[in-house]
């Protein structure tokens, strides 16, 4: 392979890879807090944006640009329906199953919940949304930098525009979520839940309303997650659990529980996966298999990331 | 007949994976990925002329040698990655089918003439699977795998589910090798998901991808969830609901002109929707209405089980153990031993190292320097008490009594009533009974845990470890929330379990117990030992009186 497409294969691979660190901050920001992996995450990434399609522009997208009102509304609305999927995954799939300290409990209770949450999100809009795929049209117009869409690199490389947009989006909001949980006082709070409940109940810090600020802002990212991931190419409302999945490998690449992890994850997931489809022998479908190849043999080997330390039972 | 025959097939496979889920408590989300692996295996192998026989076992074969690697992310931190995991291995399989069609046949799938025959030149037999054949099959497994679990009860594979599924920290610290027993449980569900899937591809003669998507899964993992936990019959009821499924789908993806495949999806998500309601709410319900049991009192601790050896010998050595947990010095090169027949305080302010050097003592965590010498098996109580609600408090301490059992394949001799499991079953039953007889509890051993109060949970904690036989008992603060009356019946246990020839290292914070019951005291402060002696010498000791009060000595 050539060093042009190696190049390709790296930028479209970081592009790639924002989306999954976006979802893998959603998985390490709950988990921290709850013990719980948010099975249901994938979906919403999907759901969100797929509801906010049906809403403004109904059963039927078709991939032209929208004008400037649908776009302003799909994007608020994909906003609008990351979080109250998130929160309501959380109200009614997860919660029940939460015990002392507000800590996952009945394990298989909060497993089947959060599948279920999943099950039910892609179904619906499955029935909704009967297609094998559906090409969405960007509501932020990323691809509108270009004149062709397509940019050349060096080296004969050709990469489509809106990775670079995409890349920067991705990068303002993760710092913009990073600076939300050092600096302000929800994210002191998130963070002294996420260190010890019982603690930070002492201190006053209200749980339950620091759970749901923690699951609405990773509804948030999950949306964002959609919105700059959906139209770069079909998808299948199944796309959501596969996205969700690699999400979670870019969380364990790290140290699972540590957002900051993901967002490095997601980017060496991305571009791994990139140089896959460019490599002989490989290709696309190899490609596909790379972040559930990852999350499996890393769950295997070290199922709190690669870089957690080895941990004794939980007493 | 086929139809009956694929259910059936579709038990085999629920009944694996209920081995995991309701009885060991493992979330397996991707039985479906293990029922693939025996059906695209065998068509597979049988399409490389293997014969059909030797396809099927080898199917099988290689599931479990997956599902037994897949146990190892069932490693330490348990349930969670465990379940993430296997949700990864049920789409990295439906992906992989969907992407590789020289794997799977592409969307119209493999396919291989049906009914199938099998021929056996050296036996001169040739033999015809016809549907009922497989219905025969099919059933023969789902009993057998069915009456294993329902008279696994109160064998010894019965009580490491049990332990597995209750509690694995408690678990490890009475001696069961958890890590073990998990990935066998799971090579179990992915061989039985195997033998499913591969007797469905043979009955058939087609295996297609979509047949195999993430879905069967989650249809496996709420049949068996519908049968609650740890019931031999959940999962023919579970069966019974998902084969009326597919009709019901078709009469609704018909009526309301929705895709079968999605309508299918609509039914598994209400079936779960369901389970969930039964397992929350309805089952907090059923636990909060107030349960009716006898009156607690602690009993008589007079009677005891044996030991071998009742002389003062060392049971347990540490020298100039240290530990840190990173740049906190825990332990900082502490000298203790334990010796047969005594009860040895190990008292110290909060953070002194006490529960630390107890992990240590037990093996929990090793030391980061030093030399630990355990003359014997030890075995350690928990400060939480761990919250087995479900369990009667005999099967609790059946659990430990068969932790330490050295007799190999013990579950399958009980569950074959061979000559050797009789002493076996009377032997543990015997332990049990003298285990709770010495702390007292003789007359609870019917009761579920949660009926049990909290004195009586510490000192059932204390039954468990008595029964796992190991002579050196390290008790971690034992009389936490006990009454004045309450911790002078735990004196005298403790006193009768020294007697006897334990030897007994406890950690506790109640002086006025410590000085009634032990023969030893060792203080220790901020991970160094401070004083060792008789009660009535530390306490006239200046040092830790000033370790304790902060008074300056003079």
């Amino acid at each position: 392979m050539s060093g042009g497409l190696v190049l390709q294969a790296v930028v479209v691979g970081l592009s790639v890879g924002a989306v999954y660190g976006l979802v893998g901050v959603g998985f390490s920001l709950l988990w921290s807090l709850t013990r719980v992996i948010a099975f249901a995450h994938g979906d919403i990434v999907i759901g969100s944006v797929l509801l906010a399609v049906l809403a403004v522009i109904g059963t039927t997208p078709v991939a032209v640009s929208p004008d400037v009102a649908r776009s302003i509304a799909l994007v608020l609305l994909a906003l609008a329906f990351g979080i109250a999927l998130s929160v309501a995954s959380y109200a009614v799939a997860i919660r029940p199953f939460l015990g002392r300290r507000h800590r996952a409990d009945d394990l298989l209770g909060w497993v089947a919940g959060g599948v279920t949450a999943g099950l039910v999100i892609r179904t619906a809009l499955g029935v909704a949304l009967p297609a094998a795929a559906y090409a969405v049209p960007d509501p932020l117009h990323l691809d509108g930098f270009g004149s062709s869409g397509v940019g050349s690199l060096p080296d004969g490389g050709s990469v489509p525009v809106r990775v670079f947009p995409v890349l920067v989006v991705a990068a303002i909001v993760v710092v913009a979520a990073d600076r939300l949980l050092v600096l302000s006082s929800i994210g002191r709070a998130i963070r002294s839940v996420a260190d010890d409940p019982d603690t930070a109940a002492m201190c006053g810090v209200p749980i339950e309303r620091t759970l749901l600020v923690a699951f609405a802002v990773a509804g948030f990212l999950a949306a964002v997650a959609g919105v700059l991931y959906v139209p770069s190419a079909a998808v299948s409302v199944d796309r959501g659990v596969v996205l969700g999945l690699a999400g979670a490998a870019a969380a364990l690449l790290g140290r699972f529980g540590r957002p900051r992890d993901a967002v490095v994850g997601g980017l060496v997931l991305g571009v791994v996966q990139q140089l896959t489809v460019v490599t002989p022998h490989l290709g696309a479908a190899w490609s596909e298999l790379v972040p559930l190849l990852v999350l499996v043999v890393v769950l295997a080997v070290r199922p709190g990331g690669l870089l957690a330390p080895r941990e004794a039972y939980a007493e | 007949m086929t139809t009956l025959a694929t259910d059936l097939y579709l038990l085999v496979a629920a009944y694996g994976l209920a081995v995991a889920v309701s009885y060991a408590g493992l979330p397996v989300l991707g039985q479906g990925a293990f029922v693939a692996v025996g059906a695209f295996g065998t068509m597979q192998l049988a399409a490389h002329s293997v014969p059909l026989g030797v396809a099927v076992l080898t199917a099988i074969a290689a599931a479990a040698v997956a599902g037994y690697l897949v146990g190892f992310a069932a490693a330490r931190l348990a349930g969670a990655s465990l379940a993430l995991a296997t949700w990864g291995l049920a789409w990295l399989a439906y992906v992989a089918l969907t992407l590789f069609p020289r794997l799977s046949g592409g969307a119209q799938g493999l396919t291989r003439p049906a009914p199938a025959r099998l021929v056996s030149p050296s036996l001169g037999v040739e033999v015809s699977l016809h549907p009922w054949v497989h219905v025969v099959i099919a059933t023969a497994i789902s009993v057998v795998a069915g009456a294993a679990l329902w008279r696994s009860a109160r064998t010894a594979w019965g009580l490491d589910l049990a332990a597995l599924r209750t509690g694995p920290a408690l678990a490890h610290s009475l001696g069961v090798p958890v890590q073990r027993r998990r990935r066998a449980v799971l090579a179990v569900a992915a061989a039985l998901g195997a033998a499913g899937g591969g007797g469905t591809a043979v009955l058939l003669g087609v295996v297609a991808p979509a047949d195999y998507s993430p879905l069967l899964s989650l249809q496996l993992f709420v049949a068996v969830l519908v049968g609650g936990t740890a019931t031999w019959w959940g999962p023919v009821i579970g069966v019974a609901l998902l084969s009326a499924l597919p009709n019901t789908a078709d009469a609704i993806a018909s009526g309301f002109d929705v895709d079968p495949l999605r309508a299918r999806a609509v039914l598994t998500a209400v079936l779960l929707v369901a389970a969930l309601a039964a397992r929350g709410p309805i089952h907090r319900l059923l636990t909060w209405l107030p349960s009716v049991g006898p009156p607690a009192d602690i009993g008589d601790a007079s009677q005891a089980p044996a030991l071998p050896a009742t002389t003062a010998t060392p049971l347990l050595e540490l020298r100039s153990v240290r530990a840190t947990y990173g740049a906190v010095v825990a332990l900082d090169g502490i000298d203790l031993d334990l010796c047969a027949g005594e009860v040895h305080a190990l008292i110290g302010p909060n953070g002194s190292g006490k529960s630390t050097a107890l992990r240590i003592a037990a093996g929990t965590i090793d030391a980061t320097a030093g030399e630990v010498l355990r003359h014997t098996d030890v075995v350690r109580t928990l400060q939480r008490t761990a919250a087995l609600g479900e369990l009667s408090a005999a099967t609790q301490v059946a659990i430990g009594a068969r932790a330490r059992e050295r007799v190999p394949y013990a579950g399958l001799r009980e569950l074959l009533s061979t000559p050797a499991a009789q002493p076996l079953r009377r032997g543990r039953a015997a332990a049990v009974s003298d285990a709770l007889t010495v702390v007292g509890l003789g007359n609870r051993g019917d009761a579920a845990t949660r009926e049990l109060d909290s004195a009586e949970q510490r000192l059932l904690q204390i039954a468990r470890a008595v029964a796992t036989g190991a002579p050196a008992l390290l008790l971690d603060e034992p009389a936490a929330g006990m009454s004045a009356a309450q911790r002078a019946r735990l004196a005298g246990v403790l006193r009768a379990l020294a007697d006897v020839g334990h030897g007994v290292l406890l950690v506790e914070h109640d002086m006025a117990l410590v000085g009634r019951v032990a023969d030893r005291v060792t203080v220790l402060e901020a991970g160094r030992v401070i004083a060792t002696g008789t009660p009535e010498r530390v306490r006239s000791d200046p040092e830790v009186a000033r370790a304790y009060l902060g008074l300056s000595v003079a």
